[in-house]
């Protein structure tokens, strides 16, 4: 009888939590299902007068959003597979290996992360268009190969795995590379996880940088794409437009965190087991 | 990985950034311009088949339409305009022009555009783009500010007419007021949008924002603008909670008057579209009259702006000539229906006031629209925005007093005075 | 380990991070020593000595900028952390339905674009006719000098605690299920095991979380400028939108560059005290 109350008062905890996190959620759906003048009207309806789904087709006819999806795809995916690859490697070498200056370094790494990216836009589209990579996906993927969260985030989850695993492999002949890959990695499964999905997520709605070194909107990603809708003359007209294709574009993200969330479950039985 | 395979990487990235210092320099076969735009997409889509056009009449010349978002226009210029990468045209408000012809990014117009510029443009306008001794592009969008208000709410309220006289505005907006609606809105956190309207008082009072390079913020003409501002606000005919603007241009100001909360309000015309689009059946509601005269003023007297396009004098010259062609082609006569430009087709298809003379003529019809003839009635009477170097961080400055005095942290007097002794420094680090 | 081996690990993030972050942050100092509008190519720039840092020493636009920004961090650190370690607990202790659910829906207020739902938020936030208006009793929310920043931590919070979230939860699964199985056994109960396990053994996480907050905090950017544009009154202008102010729209990179690079150099005392501090402790 406890554990079912318990129970009980835990899932009605979680629902109470739900609510203030779904309300600006919900209110994005509607808004995207209601038309530009009921979007403007006060006070707002809480339920769309005439609900309908032509924002969700407009987006594809107002913009070349297929297009720029698969852009995201392949920008986001790539320069997160390259993030998970050098923070891993980078996050290890700060962990477990001893080196003069490693202190200086790391930190040195994660001070840069302060800085608002803002500020060195100028310089780094100097840098970038210099090279000759203005308005290619190259430019926009340099400098997001390699990232200092990503490495502090490793450094922080390899430091937890005990030196004796690592010891034990180099015993049984293994290389650095193959107790990276085959020891460290699936220990932190769940963070690996974390910074792919933090990964994805940041480059997927990444505006500022694309937006400098792009030039040709047929290279365009998602949140470039539906910002050109935002122009003055006609952000009335396409805001509901604007809110469906941002739902759309949500999607994917939204997916691989459900598919996630199993290395999480996963990761979870497996402490249970060896506890 | 092994080591040598970063070093590879390393290596690449190494040659690619020696290889690759001067990119650029071979001549391409073709001559491809590209166009930077603010606009919306069916604009684009517009300019991009006058781009077409001429492309068919032009071969070995291509013309690219790039749009970014109205916010990001002035960004992109400042990141990319120096690159040879860079846009070659370039759509620009034209207080940015003192900047851009200072740094050598708006070359001078060639003799046949600048014949073609005279030929066509009202002379104030031409004066506008004029800048050390030499014009530096076709204008295009003009923008002035008037009266907007809300017939329903008038007839309500028993007035007859809008306001003529900033007395009237004061009685009208009294009467206006009350039930959670205000009698005149005003608009915050946007500089343009906070300082234009005010400036059209000031000027509707015979004062003036600077005269040359010296602020006339403490001109009594000029503080008489802000204490009315104080005076609606302490009376509680101006809300200032109802004046939020967002970087969209939309946001509660517009909401308030779309809705009828807002009994009055000084806008630009440009935003007849948001209105249209906002309002429906209610836009009928909406009506315009000129910014109401000051005590110390004779006319009414809105400020103004314009838009042109300017050609990058960074571009290398075969790319310069060929962008002036263009240009030259979407301005002139041929382009467009019936004597118009397509630059004055595209323009009207917004409820944008083309500034063109043969343009104004084509599109008559469009314009004699109740809601747009009395800002083509009132374009003669209208003040440019000054424009000179520093001319965004100045208005900055004045919004920034204005919204003091608007969320009470100032009084009109100690906030222009403030604003007339920060200006010069402001204008000063343009290089005014 | 190998020499090379850690070399070889180390290069590719060091080369990418140290040619596309440090170098353009040691431009940015050289800028901060011009005059600079950006049209121009950067060797043809200005000298300006220490004259921009000379400038906001008497400027009261940065002194401005820098408050909002500190007060912004801290409401958002001191918001963000309790709140995030107590989701995390509650969508991973205890036996209840729907918790797979509410973790998607936690996480989906981070992915999102921030381009639309600030949108949304600026509608929800509309002074006297907006739902959180009406149901606050009239709360000005962006409207007003007085709350506008406030509003802007909120939804801040509601943004990035998704996010947090994930990383505690993370950081929960690697606590062995047997520390907890032997504080049962001395008897101890919830708050105990959270005081004595949960949290100690969390710490790595909330350190983390912690820095990443005033890091996030410290950055923000596109929620000011879309709704806000620093205003009403310069409440709501946080350094990262004043630095991009003064560069993009007022033509004055040098000075901007200047306030960035005092920003850094802020930070990173305060960073030092901060990391004193915590090895202090442990």
């Amino acid at each position: 009888m406890r554990r079912a109350a318990a129970r009980a008062a835990g899932t009605a905890a979680i629902a109470l939590v739900m609510v203030p996190a779904l309300f600006p959620l919900y209110w994005m759906v509607i808004s995207s299902l209601k038309g530009p003048q009921e979007l403007q009207t006060i006070p707002p309806t809480w339920w769309p007068r005439s609900p309908s789904l032509s924002a969700f087709t407009e987006v594809f006819d107002a913009v070349p959003f297929g297009a720029a999806f698969v852009n995201s795809l392949l920008l986001a995916g790539l320069a997160t597979a390259s993030v998970l690859v050098t923070s891993v490697l980078a996050g290890y070498v700060f962990a477990k290996c001893r080196f003069r200056g490693r202190e200086a370094l790391f930190w040195g790494v994660v001070a840069t992360m302060f800085l608002p990216p803002v500020v060195t836009l100028v310089p780094l589209y100097w840098m970038v268009s210099s090279l000759g990579l203005a308005d290619t996906y190259l430019g926009v993927l340099l400098p997001w190969l390699a990232n200092p969260f990503g490495v502090f985030l490793m450094r922080q989850f390899v430091a937890d795995v005990p030196d004796e695993l690592l010891d034990a492999a180099r015993i049984d002949g293994a290389g650095e590379l193959r107790i990276v890959w085959r020891v460290v990695t699936p220990l932190l499964k769940p963070a690996v996880v974390s910074l792919a999905i933090f990964s994805f997520v940041f480059y997927w709605n990444s505006f500022i940088w694309p937006l400098s070194i792009l030039q040709d909107d047929a290279k365009f990603p998602v949140v470039l794409a539906l910002s050109q809708l935002l122009s003055y003359s006609t952000s009335v007209q396409y805001q509901n437009v604007v809110m469906a294709g941002a739902l759309i574009a949500s999607l994917p993200t939204i997916a691989v965190f459900l598919v996630a969330q199993r290395v999480f479950v996963a990761s979870l039985s497996r402490t249970g087991v060896k506890g | 990985m092994k080591t040598t395979q970063v070093l590879a990487l390393g290596a690449a990235v190494m040659v690619v950034a020696a290889g690759c210092g001067g990119g650029g320099t071979d001549r391409p076969a073709a001559t491809k311009i590209s166009f930077l735009t603010h606009w919306g997409p069916d604009q684009v889509k517009a300019l991009e088949a006058a781009a077409t056009a001429f492309e068919k009449q032009n071969p070995g010349t291509t013309v690219d339409i790039r749009a970014v978002p109205f916010g990001n226009l002035l960004t992109t210029l400042r990141t990319q305009g120096a690159s040879p990468n860079g846009p070659t045209i370039a759509g620009i408000y034209d207080l940015w022009l003192p900047e851009l012809v200072r740094d050598g990014l708006a070359a001078s117009m060639p003799a046949d555009a600048a014949a073609e510029l005279a030929a066509s443009w009202p002379k104030n306008l031409v004066e506008g783009v004029t800048k050390q001794g030499a014009p530096r592009g076709y204008p295009n969008e003009v923008d002035l500010y008037a009266l907007n208000y809300n017939k329903k709410l008038f007839q309500q309220a028993g007035i007859a007419q809008p306001p003529r006289t900033w007395a009237e505005l004061e009685d009208a907006a009294a009467k206006l007021t009350g039930n959670g609606t205000q009698g005149f809105g005003v608009i915050t956190s946007w500089p343009a949008g906070a300082v234009h309207p005010w400036l059209s008082l000031v000027t509707s009072n015979g004062g003036a924002l600077i005269d040359g390079t010296t602020p006339k913020l403490d001109d009594p003409r000029t503080v008489a603008a802000t204490q009315l501002y104080a005076r609606l606000i302490a009376k509680g005919s101006t809300k200032p909670e109802m004046s939020n603007a967002n970087a969209n241009t939309t946001g509660p100001y517009l909401d308030n008057f779309v809705n009828g909360r807002t009994g009055m309000i000084i806008m630009a015309n440009w935003w007849q579209s948001a209105l249209k689009d906002a309002m429906g059946d209610r836009y009928q509601d909406v009506g315009v009259a000129p910014v109401p005269v000051g005590p110390d003023g004779t006319k009414s007297a809105p400020v103004s702006y314009s838009w042109l396009t300017v050609v990058n004098g960074k571009a290398d010259q075969a790319r310069q000539q060929a962008a002036w062609k263009f240009l030259t082609y979407l301005n002139g006569g041929s382009s467009g229906r019936n004597g118009s430009s397509a630059m004055g087709d595209i323009l009207t298809s917004m409820g944008i006031l083309p500034s063109r003379t043969g343009d104004l003529e084509a599109h008559k019809a469009e314009l004699s629209d109740p809601f747009l003839s009395v800002y083509v009635r009132e374009l003669p009477n209208a003040v440019p925005f000054p424009s000179v170097p520093g001319g965004e961080a100045m208005s900055q400055t004045v919004q920034k007093h204005l919204e003091n005095v608007i969320f009470g942290k100032e009084t009109p007097e100690a906030a222009m005075s403030a604003a007339q002794k920060e200006i010069p420094g402001v204008l000063q680090k343009a290089g005014t | 380990m190998r020499r090379s081996a850690a070399v070889a690990f180390l290069s590719p993030a060091m080369l990418v991070i140290g040619l596309f972050t440090v170098v353009p942050i040691a431009l940015t100092f050289w800028i901060s020593l011009h005059e600079w509008s950006m049209y121009t190519p950067l060797g043809d720039m200005a000298w300006r000595g220490f004259g921009n840092y000379a400038d906001l020493a008497a400027d009261d636009g940065f002194s401005t900028a820098l408050g909002n920004t500190a007060l912004y961090v801290a409401l958002v650190v001191v918001v963000t952390l309790p709140l995030s370690v107590a989701l995390g607990m509650l969508l991973y202790f205890p036996k209840a339905a729907g918790k797979g659910v509410a973790r998607a829906v936690l996480f989906s207020t981070y992915v999102v674009p921030t381009v639309a739902i600030a949108i949304v938020w600026g509608g929800l936030y509309a002074p006297s006719y907006g739902p959180l208006s009406v149901l606050f009793g009239g709360a000005t929310w962006l409207s007003a000098p007085g709350t506008a920043l406030v509003s802007l931590v909120i939804f801040h919070v509601w943004q990035m605690t998704g996010y947090y979230t994930v990383l505690v939860i993370a950081g929960l699964t690697q606590i062995p299920g047997d520390l907890y199985e032997a504080a049962r056994i001395d008897g101890a109960g919830f708050w105990r095991q959270t005081a004595h396990v949960t949290l100690p053994l969390l710490r790595r996480t909330t350190v983390f979380i912690g820095l990443v907050s005033i890091i996030n905090a410290i950055q923000v950017f596109d929620p000011v400028y879309i709704l806000t544009q620093g205003g009403p009154a310069e409440s709501t202008a946080v350094l990262s939108f004043a630095i991009q102010r003064s560069a993009f729209q007022h033509g004055l990179a040098g000075q901007a560059s200047a306030m960035a690079f005092t920003l850094l150099v802020l930070l990173v005392a305060l960073g030092g005290v901060f990391l004193a501090a915590v090895r202090r402790r442990s």
